[in-house]
C-alpha cells in the first residue's frame, strides 16, 4: 500500500455510489442522486442506472475522478513499502 | 515440524473450512485431531492438553461476540500454561488479521485464505504463493484445426468464390495496400525501437495519406482530438506498470475447463488508462485483450506517429501507442489488434505483426456492408491483409458485426465463411466470430422470444457442421441483452459465458458491466464485475454440457441451407464485389449499405 494524503489519488477512474432512495418517481430519484453527489463535492457526475419501483428508486450514480486523457494522480503515487494504517 | 495438530471450531455450528484444512494436513502426513463444533473454550483447551498437541488451529465463522470470545480463549490458554508450548492459529470468516495479532495469536487466516497457507504455518514456513498462477501461457486457439469444409456443396461454392476473388484482385492495388508494402518493406521496427531515423519510409508514406495525416508528417500538426505525451509521462507510466507487476498474479478463471479463452476490450482513448484496464483485467483472469481504435481511424488514409492520447473513445493506432501497450502486457496475455474494417486494414496487420500482437481481425464483408468501406477497396485490401496475416503468422477472426445492422445470420455467415476459406487458401488461420447476441434479426423474427439459448446454439452448431475451424463468439457475448444495471449486466454475461462454455467454443469476448451505459467512459471496476461473473459461471457449470433443443436443431439446419443458398447466388453472380453491391450478402432492407470510404481508390499496379 502507498502512503498518500489524498485518498482520491488512488481512484483509477470513477467512484460509484449505489443506494435505494425513498422517492415518488424515477425522475425524483435521479435528481436526488445527482444532488447527493454534488452535496458530497463531486462535479463530474452522472446517473448510470436508476429504476423506480415500489417505495423508491434503486440508483447507481457515478462521479468521474479521472477521465481518459486527464493527468492521473495515481501515476504519481510512490510505493513506500509501508502499510497504510 | 509440528508433531500433533488439534483443530477446533470455536463456533456453535460451522466447521467446513476446518474440515478442509484437516483433510489437507492429513494428506500432507500430519497427525491431526478434529474436534466437533459447540465445545466450550475450557473443553478445547483441555483437549489441547490431553492430546499433547503442539499446534492448535481454531476457526470462527459467526461474527457476533468474536472479539470477547477469542480474548477469553487467549486468557484461559495463558492461565492453563499452554501459550508458551503450543502455537495457536485462528481462521474463518469472522477473523480479521488485526484482531488476531492484537490478541497474540501466532497466525490468522481470514476470508479467502487457502488450505496451503495453514499447512505452511503448521510447517513453520513462510507461505509462498503458487507462481504457476503468474505463468499463464499465450495459447494459439487455431492449433489443431484443419479448415476443411465438411459440407460438400458449400465446399464447392467456397472454392469457386475464393478463385473468383483472387482472380478479381490480381494486379490491383490501393493506397492502403501501398502503405502496407512500405510499412512491411521500409519500416525497420528494430531501428525504430532503437530511435534510429526512418526518414526514407516517411518521405514516401506521407504522400499516400489523407491531408490530415500528411499535415502531421509535413507540418507537425496533430489530429485535433489528440495530445502527445511527454517523456516524463512515459517514465511515470513505466514505473506504474512495474509497480503493478510486483504482486500480479494472472489466475485462470475457467475452473476445470481449458476453454473458452476469455478476452475483453480496451480503447478508452488514452493508452495510460487502457493499461490500467489491462492490468486489472489480467489480475482478474482475462486471457487476452483487444485493441479498439477510434471510428475515424477506419475512415482516414494513413496512421499518425508518436505516443498520443485521444479525447474520445478508441485508442489511436500509432507504433508508439501499440508498443507501450504491448510492453505493459504480461507474457501470457493474448493481444489482438483489430484491422478488419477500414482504409488501414493491411497496414494494421503489418504493424500488429511487427509489434508483437498475437491476433488480428479481418472481414471484407462486414467492413464493406456495415462499416462504411467501399466494397472493391476492401476486397483488394482484405486479400492483401490476409496475405500479411499469413506472413506474420497472425490468426485473425472474421467477425459478423453486420448482424448488428440487421443482416440475418445466414447471410453474414456466408460472408464470414468466404473470408475464412479465402484465408485458408492464402495460408492464413482464421477464427469464426459469430455474434452471440440479441440481434435485430431475432428481435424481428422472434427466435429469442422465449430464451437466448436456442438460436445462439443453432449458430454455433451450424458453423461447426460446415467448417473445421475455431469459433470465438462475441463481440461481446450477450450484446444487446445488457442494461445499465451492473447486476443484470454481469448476470447476462455470466449466463452467456456458461452457454458458450457448454457449447465448447474456443474463446469468447466479454463486455464490462458498463456495456449499456453510454454517458461516459467504461470504468475499471466494470471490467472486474464481468470477469468475476464469468469466473462464477465457470465454477457453476464446470464441465457440464447441454443437449440441443428441437428449435436449435431446426434453426441450425435452416442457417446451413440459407448459407448454401447465398453462396449459390454469389457464384451465379460471378463477381464477389458486385455481389456485395447487389445485397446478396446483406441488403438495404436488412440494414446493410455498401460503404463509400475509399471509393475509386483501387488502381491497376
Amino acid at each position: 500500500m502507498m502512503v498518500v494524503s489524498d485518498v482520491f489519488a488512488h481512484v483509477v477512474d470513477a467512484l460509484d455510489v449505489e443506494t435505494f432512495l425513498v422517492c415518488m418517481s424515477e425522475n425524483e430519484g435521479k435528481n436526488l442522486a445527482l444532488t447527493m453527489m454534488k452535496d458530497m463535492g463531486f462535479q463530474d457526475v452522472d446517473v448510470v442506472f436508476v429504476k423506480f419501483q415500489g417505495s423508491g428508486a434503486r440508483v447507481r450514480v457515478r462521479a468521474y475522478i479521472n477521465r481518459p486523457g486527464d493527468k492521473y494522480p495515481w501515476l504519481d503515487l510512490e510505493d513506500t513499502g509501508e502499510e497504510e494504517s | 515440524m509440528a508433531k500433533k495438530i488439534l483443530l477446533a471450531p470455536v463456533d456453535p455450528v460451522h466447521d467446513i473450512g476446518l474440515k478442509m484444512v484437516n483433510r489437507g494436513l492429513r494428506e500432507a502426513g500430519y497427525d491431526t485431531v478434529l474436534l466437533p463444533p459447540d465445545l466450550s473454550t475450557e473443553e478445547i483447551i483441555q483437549a489441547i492438553i490431553d492430546e499433547k498437541a503442539d499446534t492448535a488451529v481454531l476457526s470462527r465463522t459467526l461474527g457476533y461476540g468474536v472479539a470477547n470470545l477469542l480474548a477469553r480463549f487467549v486468557d484461559l490458554a495463558d492461565a492453563a500454561g499452554i501459550r508458551e508450548k503450543v502455537r495457536i492459529a485462528i481462521g474463518g470468516m469472522a477473523v480479521r488479521p488485526e484482531l488476531a495479532q492484537e490478541l497474540g495469536f501466532d497466525a490468522s487466516f481470514g476470508p479467502g485464505s487457502t488450505v496451503e497457507e495453514t499447512i505452511a504455518f503448521v510447517e513453520g514456513k513462510e507461505f509462498i504463493k503458487d507462481t504457476n498462477l503468474s505463468r499463464k501461457q499465450a495459447r494459439d486457439m487455431t492449433e489443431g484445426y484443419s479448415y476443411k469444409v465438411k459440407h460438400g456443396r458449400i465446399g464447392e461454392l467456397l472454392e469457386k468464390t475464393t478463385d473468383m476473388i483472387l482472380a478479381w484482385t490480381e494486379g490491383k492495388t490501393s493506397p492502403g495496400v501501398e502503405r502496407a508494402i512500405l510499412r512491411d518493406e521500409l519500416w525497420d521496427v528494430n531501428k525504430w525501437r532503437g530511435g534510429q531515423p526512418t526518414t526514407g519510409f516517411f518521405s514516401e508514406y506521407a504522400g499516400l495519406c489523407d491531408e490530415i495525416v500528411r499535415n502531421y508528417y509535413e507540418k507537425g500538426e496533430l489530429h485535433p482530438k489528440t495530445r502527445r505525451f511527454t517523456d516524463k509521462d512515459v517514465e511515470k507510466l513505466r514505473a506504474h506498470v512495474e509497480r503493478s507487476r510486483v504482486d500480479l498474479q494472472t489466475p485462470s478463471i475457467q475452473h476445470t475447463l481449458k476453454k473458452p479463452i476469455i478476452f475483453n476490450q480496451y480503447g478508452t482513448g488514452c493508452p495510460y488508462m487502457d493499461i490500467a484496464h489491462i492490468k486489472a483485467s489480467e489480475a482478474y483472469g482475462a486471457d487476452g485483450v483487444v485493441h479498439f481504435d477510434p471510428s475515424w481511424g477506419a475512415r482516414t488514409e494513413g496512421f499518425f506517429d508518436g505516443f498520443l492520447t485521444h479525447q474520445e473513445d478508441g485508442t489511436v493506432i500509432t507504433p508508439d501507442n501499440l508498443m507501450h501497450i504491448c510492453e505493459s502486457l504480461e507474457k501470457g496475455t493474448l493481444w489482438q489488434v483489430r484491422a478488419h474494417r477500414g482504409l488501414n486494414t493491411p497496414e494494421t496487420v503489418v504493424l500488429a505483426g511487427k509489434l508483437g500482437a498475437h491476433l488480428t481481425k479481418i472481414n471484407i464483408c462486414y467492413g464493406s456492408l456495415g462499416a462504411g468501406t467501399e466494397p472493391a477497396r476492401l476486397t483488394v485490401d482484405g486479400v492483401a491483409s490476409i496475405r500479411y496475416a499469413a506472413k506474420y503468422k497472425l490468426p485473425f477472426d472474421v467477425v459478423t458485426n453486420e448482424e448488428l445492422c440487421g443482416v440475418p445470420a445466414y447471410k453474414a455467415f456466408a460472408g464470414m465463411l468466404i473470408v475464412a476459406h479465402l484465408g485458408a487458401a492464402l495460408g492464413g488461420r482464421s477464427i469464426l466470430q459469430p455474434l452471440f447476441c440479441y440481434s435485430p434479426e431475432v428481435m424481428i423474427s422472434g427466435q429469442m422470444e422465449d430464451n437466448y439459448v436456442d438460436f445462439n446454439a443453432a449458430k454455433i452448431t451450424a458453423l461447426r457442421s460446415i467448417m473445421d475451424a475455431p469459433i470465438w463468439p462475441g463481440a461481446p457475448i450477450g450484446f444487446l441483452t445488457q442494461d445499465e444495471d451492473r447486476v443484470q449486466s454481469s448476470t447476462t454475461t455470466a449466463l452467456h459465458t456458461g452457454l458458450a462454455a457448454m457449447l465448447g467454443v474456443d474463446a469468447i469476448s466479454i463486455a464490462s458491466s458498463d456495456e449499456a451505459y453510454s454517458g461516459g467512459p467504461i470504468t475499471v471496476p466494470s471490467k472486474v464485475d464481468t470477469l468475476r461473473s464469468a469466473a462464477e459461471s465457470f465454477r457453476f457449470f464446470g464441465q457440464s454440457r447441454m443437449e440441443l433443443g428441437r428449435n436449435a436443431v431446426q434453426w441450425s439446419e435452416e442457417i446451413v441451407s440459407g448459407i448454401e443458398s447465398v453462396l449459390e447466388q454469389v457464384v451465379e453472380k460471378g463477381d464477389f464485389v458486385q455481389a456485395l453491391y447487389d445485397g446478396i450478402l446483406g441488403n438495404r432492407e436488412d440494414g446493410a449499405y455498401p460503404g463509400r470510404n475509399g471509393l475509386n481508390t483501387v488502381t491497376q499496379k
